[in-house]
């Protein structure tokens, strides 16, 4: 991927134009504007308190910015709510694990595959034919292709809740993979994740962003810097709301600005690797 | 749903098994037994004041399966329920009493079913009419909303004008014969137990169904997580209100079947108190498990029962009299003690007992 901004308009997937969000009289983000094209990783990186969190939450609609537009395949939605856009492809994880707690990781991945099942009320009560059917179709894309993939098998009927910190993580980019989505926000995958983990989460990135079967586009929010050097086509960089630099890893390691906000005048982001 | 182990041995080749109810042979055998015992030694050999006990029990599980599916299974607490109840009970009584019902229709004892089930969808739209508030309000302040059911329902509506229908007075009495489900006059205790037991088996098999199938999932989902429920594409609202509605559904059942056992009902049937006293049942039982409704069910009117007969012992004493007079505030009292006894001591209720009790005898005698 090239550092060129001359795209064709059918390539971007997603655009930010002109975001500006507000809390009372704090800005989140003033002017930001992000394009993420079809089949790209694209990171965003900055401080803490940056505003990376809220620009993951207009782009999938837990909030809504009072100025600017969101497009998605060129159509705006910024008036959908938070379970339409689903519908349309955008999945995410969360900083802090948001998973089903209570339910096992076979129950939070089969919700993840929710808008693909058709199954009502008197569907559901009376659970034969169709319904079950159903259940078992899905249940094969589920065993098939994302416990295998995310090698959770051993914990399949396990209460989510039980799990340690690591796979928890990985339950929940399992239930955002069984939307089976276009586009992927992963919120800081990687965050409180061991060496071991943390090489798995970026294979697994890498994997759902490259292999056939899946192809998708991720928006990545993350601070380790070595991961998202290695594993971005393009970075964009925050700073307290105001957008710094959207290029090519190159480009940002070598932008004074990000350096300063940032990264630091040594090389920090080497000493994870 | 499987969270317990499966026997050293035992695997399942297919997913279709897998996600069976019974797996094991075992299993299968210990369920015929229950069910031989439900249908069989059950009416064989139980006494008339058994059989009462039952039913009080199977209403309460029909009660308890809609607060448990609320508040157990989507997060909605409840404390209106019984209102909904009131609803159903009502529905049925005045469609029986005062709706033109064709003679073949009462002949073939169709009508009582059909008012059942015109019961229980009009107790459904009724719930998701004090379920609209959760759209905006959870918690706390959901409660405060709900319990507004239970007095906007019985205590102004009911009481003030449904039950003023007809001249009748108070109470709305069922005349022999009226309550008739196929050739079956519901008239005795056995009677009602045997219609208790179908419609306890079908409403706990619906759950138990839905629970496993998307819309149930998106409920846990709700109850878990409302904000990421959303993001995975639940539409929120949509399931919260249909919580709300299945819930009012089997209330409805519940009031519409517990007609046949009183051939008489009046407001008083339906207090706050019975909403609240279905909340402790599933506390007691275990919250977010079907097994928890039934357990706690039983546990709570058995131990009522046990109860009063304890104090019937010695109601020939001055004090013993007294007792027994003021049985309702015992049985309160002895309701407060148990919730507290249970929130100390055993806060995942009587499910999570039996669950582990499961879990130890499969893998015994090697526990390793």
């Amino acid at each position: 991927m090239t550092g060129s901004n001359n795209t064709n308009k059918q390539d971007i997937l997603l655009e930010l134009h002109d975001i500006h969000m507000f809390f009372g009289k704090v800005c989140a983000l003033s002017g930001v504007d992000l394009k993420v094209r079809k089949g790209e990783i694209h990171s965003v990186i900055g401080p803490n308190g940056a505003g990376k969190t809220v620009m993951m939450n207009i782009i999938n609609g837990l909030y809504s910015p009072q100025r600017g537009n969101i497009f998605y395949k060129q159509q705006k939605i910024n008036a959908l709510r938070p379970f339409k856009r689903a519908k349309l492809g955008i999945s995410r994880t969360f900083q802090k694990v948001e998973v089903f707690g209570g339910m096992t990781v076979l129950d939070n991945i089969r919700l993840g595959r929710h808008i693909h099942m058709t199954s009502g009320i008197t569907g559901g009560s009376v659970y034969i034919g169709k319904t079950a059917r159903e259940e078992t179709e899905h249940r094969r894309f589920i065993e098939e292709k994302i416990i295998d993939l995310l090698e959770i098998e051993s914990i399949r009927h396990k209460p989510v809740g039980m799990l340690p910190y690591g796979l928890q993580k990985r339950v929940e980019l399992g239930r955002a993979l069984a939307l089976e989505p276009e586009l992927l926000i992963l919120d800081e995958p990687l965050a409180g994740l061991n060496l071991e983990e943390v090489e798995d989460m970026a294979r697994f990135v890498l994997e759902i962003n490259e292999d056939e079967q899946w192809k998708i586009t991720c928006v990545l929010v993350e601070h380790d810097m070595g991961v998202v050097m290695d594993l971005s086509d393009r970075v964009f960089v925050l700073n307290f709301g105001n957008m710094i630099i959207d290029g090519t890893p190159e480009e940002v390691q070598n932008h004074p600005e990000v350096i300063k906000a940032y990264l630091g005048e040594e090389d920090m982001y080497a000493t994870r690797r | 749903m499987s969270t317990t182990w499966l026997p050293c041995g035992v695997y399942h080749q297919d997913y279709i098994h897998d996600q069976g109810w019974w797996q094991t042979r075992f299993i299968k055998t210990k369920m015929i037994l229950l069910f031989a015992i439900l249908f069989i030694v059950i009416p064989e050999f139980a006494d008339a004041y058994s059989l009462s006990v039952c039913n009080q029990i199977g209403y309460t599980i029909l009660g308890a399966l809609g607060v448990q599916l609320l508040i157990g299974f989507c997060g909605q607490i409840t404390l209106g329920h019984a209102a909904f109840l009131a609803v159903g009970a009502y529905t049925s009584t005045l469609l029986i009493l005062d709706f033109p019902w064709p003679k073949f229709m009462m002949d073939l004892g169709i009508a009582y079913p059909v008012s059942i089930l015109i019961a229980a969808f009009v107790a459904g739209f009724w719930s998701v009419l004090f379920g609209l508030p959760s759209a905006r309000v959870k918690g706390f302040y959901l409660i405060l909303t709900t319990m507004a059911a239970q007095f906007i329902t019985v205590n102004f509506l009911i009481t003030g004008y449904v039950s003023q229908i007809g001249g009748r007075g108070q109470a709305f009495s069922l005349p022999p014969g009226t309550i008739k489900v196929g050739p079956w006059i519901i008239d005795s205790d056995i009677k009602v137990y045997f219609m208790m037991l179908v419609l306890v088996i079908g409403c706990v098999i619906i759950v138990a169904n839905l629970i496993r199938s998307r819309v149930g999932r998106a409920w846990i989902a709700i109850r878990d997580n409302d904000i990421s429920a959303e993001v995975m594409g639940i539409n929120v609202v949509k399931y919260k209100f249909s919580a709300f509605f299945v819930a009012g559904f089997i209330g409805g059942i519940a009031g519409a079947f517990w007609i046949s056992n009183l051939a008489a009902i009046s407001p008083e049937h339906f207090p706050w108190f019975w909403s609240l006293w279905l909340v402790g049942v599933i506390l007691i039982g275990g919250v977010g498990s079907i097994h928890g409704t039934i357990f706690g069910s039983i546990f709570m009117v058995v131990v009522m029962e046990a109860l009063q007969l304890f104090v019937m012992q010695f109601v020939d004493t001055s004090w013993g009299e007294k007792l027994f007079t003021d049985f309702l505030f015992l049985k309160e009292a002895a309701f407060g003690l148990a919730i507290c006894v249970f929130m100390i001591f055993e806060p995942k209720g009587i499910a999570y007992r039996w669950w582990q009790m499961k879990n130890y005898f499969n893998l015994w005698p090697f526990s390793y």
